[in-house]
């Protein structure tokens, strides 16, 4: 029973994730909630690539993950296959969005005021390495102004469509049940705008920054203009059976539009995601804007950037070449081997390398 | 993480996995009958409909059935499920969604009622056929066979589920169909 | 209506994981691509507990189709002991309550990543094999928009070309794995990365494999008694890989896909690569009583 001996699989693998969990250690509700409260930045990060807006969940995915993002957010998109999909919410509109941070690199003021907000962007980055030494870091309080920022305020394109400087989207009129679900149909090519938007709010922000980037370097056909970069709540809307309206609750949004120069007119791009997320909302606005006409095989084509920035498919597909191809590589063996043989018994006279061949795609 | 008892089935779950083991069956061998756990449309509806979809039936006595599947009714040219009862027409197979070339997933799938193992001897052949095999099926208007036949251009087509009470059998678009 | 009309009653997981809604797509899908043999079906593919390219699109599949009396074997390799093999066999176990077996007879579904067992499959088994890259024409048409044209088209020309280029340089067929295959005639698939010592396996054969990519989202099949023809040119025959003469050093069978296992001093050994074929020679050299299948390959060589 020589074979029966090396069957260690379900044991190996069954320890192996001890290992990993060991590391981790026990944690209960109270770990969730400091994970929480103190990274609400990785919470929103984790949701937004998930598509599952729940803070809960999602700290509670980084705690069993020990914080391997990819992995929380599987976690996360794996919890929500399970949940059915009771309503669809109404449309949220830019202009009744709860507005904590709202700026524009297009005007040196716009309506309704650059709103700073919370950022990190003019903090000198310097570690706090008292901390480590003992001391508390308390941040200092914040003084409110003298006049609150209104809370509501209408895009910035909304301002240039007026002045005839931008053509917007022409509203679409597609409601409730019919608006095209990226996580119950297939993404096609051309895709549907809900799809693309969809694609993009649930991106792999490090992939929408990368492939943003190239964009922005010059691999792309426009340079972006921030025309606004808003950080947001919205009012989640739904419909009783009865047919009242009611508020669900508020989630975290994060929006940016970025305009290039198209002869007489702005081109516009759009992304928007769940939480606070700057990087990836200005980096896949930016893809949006350069997709419109971009080479097939570009990195700016639609099929192209939808495709790579898919965090769960990207991550899993790497990862999967830890598992054993020894079958595969066996074939290819077998092949290379063969037509050694055949060029050896060939050109005794004729000496002629082979020319190499393309090789096969990655399994 | 922890081993625990595999999640209960639902009585619907048991139904609607039972009707697919009889219909891919039917469909991946055409011409030998399966069974339905219930006889009728009904166990193909739990198994198949659902939101998703955009549903046409003949028989309004299905209709609430369909729509509490939260399905679209729609008309037949743009139905993905055509429930044509029993047919009086042939004309009614020229109406159906082929799909296209790019997408041939997008032809209909079309549940109608007959009687298996009577009436017109049909001889079949096609992927799923060793050779070729014979159905009979009585209830259907004279022409049926060589409309479909004309009106399919493979990969376009459409799917035909052959329902008599609980008993099925299925012809897919790639089934060559000879009336003897 | 109610509110409590459209919910359902809370329940951890739903039976087989997938809920209602995913396996009616599923099932949606299957019925269209056994009618459209070899055609790549689009479907949503949800995400489950496993990653993307772990065999997902698989999973899924047997997940829509498993009931309790299902009995289901899962390899990798070859191997049912493989590491994420016994993974995905211990999580549908887990999810669905189904018996498991290593014996290619016993399983009523079989899930398989890379190989076709070496006994011949029965009508009443289904295959399902896991498909990391469903576009055969990816080498030569990496952009999926165009390529689904082609297979519109049946604008098979480059793949040709591309196989015909191989043959002028090196004197043969290059491709390893995944020898692409025309299906009934009509559409070009990648049978997945198996062997093209096990491609024959799927021609006109009594089961019914369904080929599933959860990461790229598509779906196709074989049905029972369909073509599947490697391209080949007519004057440059399919070669399955060299093989049939290799015996495995563990259970001393003969005529059968082989692990080659390198040894010190540069010379391999082989071991035979559908592991539980490799106990059943074990077993019965040991004088135990052991049921052997039929196979498809007889003196290393594909009967006809």
């Amino acid at each position: 029973m020589a074979y029966v001996a090396t069957r260690g699989g379900e044991r190996a693998i069954e320890q192996s994730e001890r290992l990993f969990r060991e590391e981790i250690g026990s944690f209960d509700a109270q770990r969730v909630n400091d994970i929480r409260q103190s990274l609400p930045y990785l919470v929103d990060r984790v949701m937004g690539e998930a598509s599952l807006y729940d803070e809960d969940l999602a700290a509670l995915a980084l705690a069993q993950t020990g914080g391997e993002i990819y992995e929380a957010v599987l976690l996360l998109r794996a919890w929500r296959t399970t949940q059915p999909r009771l309503t669809v919410a109404e449309p949220v509109e830019q202009g009744d969005l709860f507005t904590h941070r709202r700026i524009s690199a297009a005007f040196k003021d716009i309506p309704g005021g650059q709103v700073l907000g919370p950022t990190l962007d003019y903090a000198h980055r310097i570690l706090a390495t008292d901390v480590l030494r003992g001391d508390r870091f308390t941040p200092s309080s914040v003084e409110p102004a003298d006049q609150p920022a209104p809370a509501q305020q209408p895009s910035v394109s909304a301002w240039q469509a007026e002045n005839d400087l931008v053509d917007l989207p022409e509203p679409d009129q597609t409601a409730g049940g019919d608006i095209p679900d990226l996580t119950r149909e297939p993404l096609l090519f051309p895709s549907k705008r809900a799809h693309t938007l969809q694609s993009l709010a649930r991106a792999d922000t490090g992939g929408v920054l990368a492939l943003g980037y190239a964009a922005m370097r010059g691999y792309g056909q426009a340079h972006p203009t921030v025309n606004e970069l808003r950080l947001a709540e919205a009012d989640i809307t739904v419909s009783h059976p009865d047919g009242r309206k009611f508020s669900a609750g508020r989630v975290k949004v994060s929006q940016a539009e970025v305009v290039s120069k198209k002869s007489e007119k702005l081109n516009l791009g759009f992304a928007a995601t769940f939480g606070w997320n700057e990087v990836k909302c200005i980096s896949a606005a930016t893809l949006d804007l350069n997709s419109g006409g971009a080479p097939k095989g570009s990195a700016t084509e639609e099929e192209f950037f939808l495709y790579h920035t898919e965090g769960v498919e990207s991550s899993g597909f790497c990862i999967h070449f830890k598992l054993p191809h020894y079958v595969t590589f066996q074939s290819s063996l077998d092949a290379m081997r063969d037509a050694k043989a055949k060029n050896a018994a060939k050109t005794e006279s004729a000496t002629s390398d082979p020319a190499p061949t393309k090789s096969e795609p990655a399994e | 993480m922890s081993q625990s008892a595999p999640p209960l089935r639902s009585a619907e779950e048991i139904e609607a996995n039972a009707s697919f083991d009889a219909l891919l069956w039917a469909l991946s061998r055409p011409g030998q009958i399966r069974h339905l756990p219930k006889p009728g449309e009904a166990a193909l509806i739990d198994a198949l409909i659902d939101r998703e979809c955009r549903v046409y039936s003949a028989d309004p006595l299905l209709i609430p059935q369909v729509m509490r599947s939260g399905a679209e009714i729609a008309d037949m040219a743009s139905a993905d499920h055509v429930f044509l009862a029993t047919v009086q027409d042939s004309e009614v197979l020229k109406s159906l969604q082929l799909g296209s070339d790019l997408y041939p997933d997008e032809g209909a799938t079309v549940i109608l009622r007959c009687k298996l193992g009577a009436g017109a001897h049909l001889r079949l052949s096609g992927p799923g056929v060793n050779g070729t095999c014979d159905l009979q099926v009585a209830g259907l208007p004279d022409g049926f066979w060589q409309t479909r036949a004309q009106v399919m251009r493979y990969p376009t087509g459409f799917e035909l589920i052959l329902l008599d009470g609980d008993r099925l059998a299925a012809l897919p678009r790639s089934t060559i169909v000879e009336v003897l | 209506m109610s509110l409590s009309e459209l919910t359902k009653p809370w329940e951890a997981m739903s039976y087989g994981f997938l809920d209602a809604s995913a396996k009616r797509e599923l099932r949606r899908k299957m019925i269209k691509a056994v009618a459209v043999p070899g055609c790549q079906m689009p479907y949503a593919s949800r995400e489950v507990p496993m990653a993307r390219g772990w065999g997902t699109g698989g999973l899924q599949v047997s997940l829509t189709l498993v009931n309790p009396e299902t009995t289901v074997k899962v390899i990798d390799q070859g191997a049912d002991d493989s590491v994420n093999a016994a993974s995905i066999r211990r999580f549908i176990a887990r999810v669905a309550g189904a018996p498991v077996t290593m014996d290619t007879l016993q399983a009523d579904l079989i899930q398989s990543r890379h190989r076709i067992p070496e006994e011949i499959l029965s009508e009443d088994q289904i295959l399902v094999l896991q498909v990391p890259n469903p576009e055969p024409l990816r080498p030569v048409q990496p952009n999926m928009s165009i390529a689904r044209q082609m297979h519109a088209d049946a604008d098979y020309g480059r793949m040709w070309l591309q196989l015909y280029e191989q043959i002028v340089r090196s004197g043969r067929v290059m491709q390893g794995a995944s020898y692409p295959s025309l299906v009934h005639g009509r559409h070009i698939m990648t049978p997945s990365p198996i062997p093209r010592w096990d491609v024959p396996k799927l021609h006109m054969a009594k089961h019914l494999t369904i080929l599933s990519a959860g990461r790229e989202k598509r779906i196709y099949a074989v049905p029972p008694y369909t073509r599947v023809e490697p391209l080949v040119f007519s004057d440059v025959p399919y070669r399955v890989e060299d093989h049939g003469g290799l015996t495995c050093h563990r259970s001393g069978t003969k005529g059968f896909f082989m692990n080659e296992i390198p040894q010190d001093g540069g010379t391999s050994t082989y071991e035979v690569s559908d592991s539980e074929w490799g106990v059943k020679a074990i077993r019965q050299r040991d004088g135990e009583g052991v049921i052997k299948g039929e196979t498809w390959y007889k003196n290393g060589e594909m009967a006809q």
